[in-house]
Formats: C-alpha cells, structure tokens, sequence
C-alpha cells in the first residue's frame, strides 16, 4: 500500500502507532492548503511560514487527541483557524488579497454588482471582508475560498450547521452593503 | 526554497530531532475523564443544590413569611436562600461551560443544550423530594463532620434570627407577652398591639410565626398566627435539637 492510498486518518494511526516519518505526508497534503487559508488572515509571509509550522508541531503534539472515527481535515483546520485567531490578537489585520481564481469564485458565488474596474472592486472585496466581524468573516473564507461544506465549517468553528448559514448568509448581506456604500 | 518545502523540512527535523514529541494519549485520555467526571459533578451538586433550594422553602420559615401580605416581605427577604440559589445558578453556569468545551454539544444550538440541561436538573431536583435526602443532609449539618461543616452554611440561614420575623414553639404566655423558643434563644414576644381573642387560642407547645421588629428585649409583634409543624419542619428541627422534644424541660 503506497502512502497515496492511505487516508488522512489511517495515516494518523500509522503515524501515533509505528512511522513518525509518515507525518511528512500530512504535512504534503495539507500545506498549500493551509497555506492558503492562513494567508487569509496573515499577510506578511514570515509570520504565515511561522504560524504555518506552528499548525503542524501543535498538530503533531496533539495527534492522541484526534478522534480517528472523525474527519482529519476538520481537525486540522481547526488547529490553523485557532493558531490564525491569535495570531491576528497580536497583530492587527489589514485588508485581504485575492488573487485571480479566488476573485472569480468571489465573482461567481456572491453575486455582487458589476464593477467596470475588476482591479479596483477586487481592492475593494479584500477590504470590505477584512471589514467583517470574525464571525461573518471565517465562515465566509471557509466556504467560498477553501470550499468547505457547512458540516465541514461547523466542525472548524465549533458552531451549529445551521448557525453556518446564517453566520454566511449576514456576512454575504454586510459585504454587499460595504461595496455599496464605499 | 519555497514556503512549503521549508515547512516539511522544519517541522520534520523537529519531529526527527525530538524536540517535538506526540503527547501521551494517556493525558488525553485524563484530561476527557476529568472533564466528564467534572461535569458529573457538577451536574449532580446543581441537582442536589435544587432539591435543598425545593426543600428549603418547603421547610423553613420563609415562604411562611409572604402569608402576612406586604408586612411580610421584608422577613420573607431576610431568610431566603440567597446562598444555596447562588451555588444553584453558579453550578448550572459551571455545567453549560463545560459542555461549551467539550466536543459533544457543538453541533447542537446552544440555547438548546442550556434549556435540556436546566430541565434536566429541575426535573431530577424535583423527584429527589420525593426522597428524604434533603431532610438527611439537613440532619448532617449539625454533625461536626466535614459534610456537615461544608453543608451548614446553605442550610443555617433558615434558623437565622431576622429583624423582621420570628418562628418558634410557644412555652409560656403571659399577660403582656409570649414566650418562645427558637433555635436560637428563648425570645419574649411582646403581643399588646395583638387581638385578646388570639392569644386565648395560644397553647403551649403550638408553633407560630410573626412579623414585627425585632428588639432589645425581644420582639415587638405587628401580625401572629398559628402554624402547624409540618409547615415549619426545620424551625421544629432546630428547637427540638436546642430543647428537646417536651416542653419547660
């Protein structure tokens, strides 16, 4: 059985039972990703690098404390949601860049009213989501960047499935009332 | 390098190194069951401190007092449970927090938790008076022993003395007063502003309850009147523990 065919969870078990070593696979496969969505929150790309390794060592430490029967994915993100969390208590945040494929998401998913300069409305969307309280503003970058379900979301922030909705549904509404009053 | 690779490398030499160590799943496994067992605990003292707060009202003077209308508010105030409903609202803040940390409520709104866990508690606070464990812990706070020393000070303010109110078994009457004991002391009721007719129906060995003001020779009574000793279990309690069960002995 090669190492793609395990999943994140046997992995885990391989990894807390018999191969250290096999932890360099977790952290292949969730790299770019957390990468990603950290960067949401943590601009400078030191800081990101640091907290990114602080992610896998806390992960890491805290393998026995996964639940194998439960989603690693979850899991993991929401070590990286925590470790972002604090991350922007000790430093304030500042607006978000989106790069080309994440504005067409944006675009796409959002529905917001056409803007003649796409430059300029990308400025202004990285901007109105870091206006968003944290709690619009999570759920918003879990579900329309990191493609995450609403079980998924709910599992990472610890809140009701159906409080996921709602969370998306006023941040949607409070982004669209940020764009049309700037 | 880019970001990625460097992360592999970094964390791996760490982990390779031993600087960074798997925490044993023996202090996980700890640190669930004293949560668990932590939200037993306290669930279970929540349950307990409502059947005492069910008990303390059924059984103490304090309800008692409201039965004199306005007049009685003010005793009414002065021998409530404040210390035993405060524990209560504590332990359910303590439970709901605990729930909050563990894994098992997330996914369920938590107004729902919180409304399932306080009916919980009031439903089995409510069948354990069906029991006599109040009665029992009651009977333990007089006991020098460490439950009875932790017990008392939620119990002890329904033997209190009030500036308001006074309960307590008759043993002597006189032309101008009434002499009664209270867990606490043999107290002159000064009975003047009281109907003659009432006092005639006076025995001693009757339990009463009054409102009035409390003085330096005793207590001047404003209202009177008769109650039987099931209403006024633990005022009973107390005097029969400071003077025995028979009367003037």
């Amino acid at each position: 059985m090669t190492l793609d065919q395990f999943t994140d969870e046997q992995l885990i078990v391989e990894v807390r039972e018999n191969d250290k070593e096999k932890y360099a696979e977790i952290i292949r496969r969730y790299q770019l990703k957390l990468s990603h969505y950290l960067r949401k929150f943590i601009k400078n790309s030191d800081e990101l690098e640091d907290v990114l390794q602080e992610v896998f060592i806390r992960t890491y430490r805290n393998l026995y404390a996964f639940d194998v029967n439960k989603k690693f994915s979850a899991w993991i993100y929401r070590i990286a949601h925590n470790q972002a969390i604090n991350h922007i208590k000790k430093n304030n945040k500042g607006s978000i860049s989106l790069d080309e494929h994440e504005w067409e998401i944006v675009d796409e998913k959002m529905d917001l009213k056409k803007e003649v300069d796409v430059g300029l409305a990308k400025i202004r969307v990285g901007k109105g989501i870091a206006s968003l309280k944290d709690k619009y503003r999570e759920p918003l970058i879990l579900y329309f960047f990191e493609q995450k379900s609403y079980d998924e979301i709910s599992d990472i922030l610890r809140v009701p499935t159906s409080t996921v909705g709602t969370l998306i549904k006023r941040g949607k509404e409070a982004l669209k009332e940020f764009l049309e009053n700037k | 390098m880019t970001i990625q690779n460097q992360t592999e490398k970094i964390v791996m030499g760490e982990i390779k190194s031993g600087r960074v160590k798997l925490r044993s799943k023996y202090l996980f496994l700890v640190e669930k069951f004293g949560l668990g067992s932590a939200l037993i605990l306290t669930v279970l003292l929540a349950i307990l401190f409502f059947n005492l707060v069910l008990f303390y009202l059924k059984s103490s003077d304090n309800l008692g007092y409201l039965s004199f209308g306005n007049g009685g508010i003010f005793a009414f105030l002065q021998s409530f449970p404040y210390l035993l409903v405060i524990s209560f609202i504590i332990l359910i803040f303590i439970a709901g927090f605990i729930i909050k940390m563990t894994d098992f409520a997330y996914k369920k709104p938590f107004g729902y938790v919180a409304v399932g866990l306080v009916s919980f508690v009031l439903l089995c606070g409510g069948i354990l008076t069906f029991t006599n464990i109040a009665e029992r812990i009651e009977m333990e706070s007089y006991n020098p022993r460490m439950t009875g020393r932790f017990m008392k000070p939620f119990l002890r303010g329904g033997l209190g003395e009030r500036a308001g109110g006074v309960a307590g078994r008759v043993v002597k009457i006189q032309d101008d007063y009434i002499l009664i004991q209270t867990p606490n002391n043999l107290i002159k009721l000064f009975t003047t502003k009281i109907d003659e007719s009432f006092r005639k129906k006076l025995q001693p060995g009757m339990f009463i309850m009054a409102i009035g003001q409390n003085t330096k020779d005793g207590f001047e009574v404003r209202q009177i009147r008769i109650v039987s000793e099931q209403e006024n279990q633990m005022v009973r309690h107390g005097v029969h523990r400071r003077f025995g069960n028979f009367i003037n002995r």
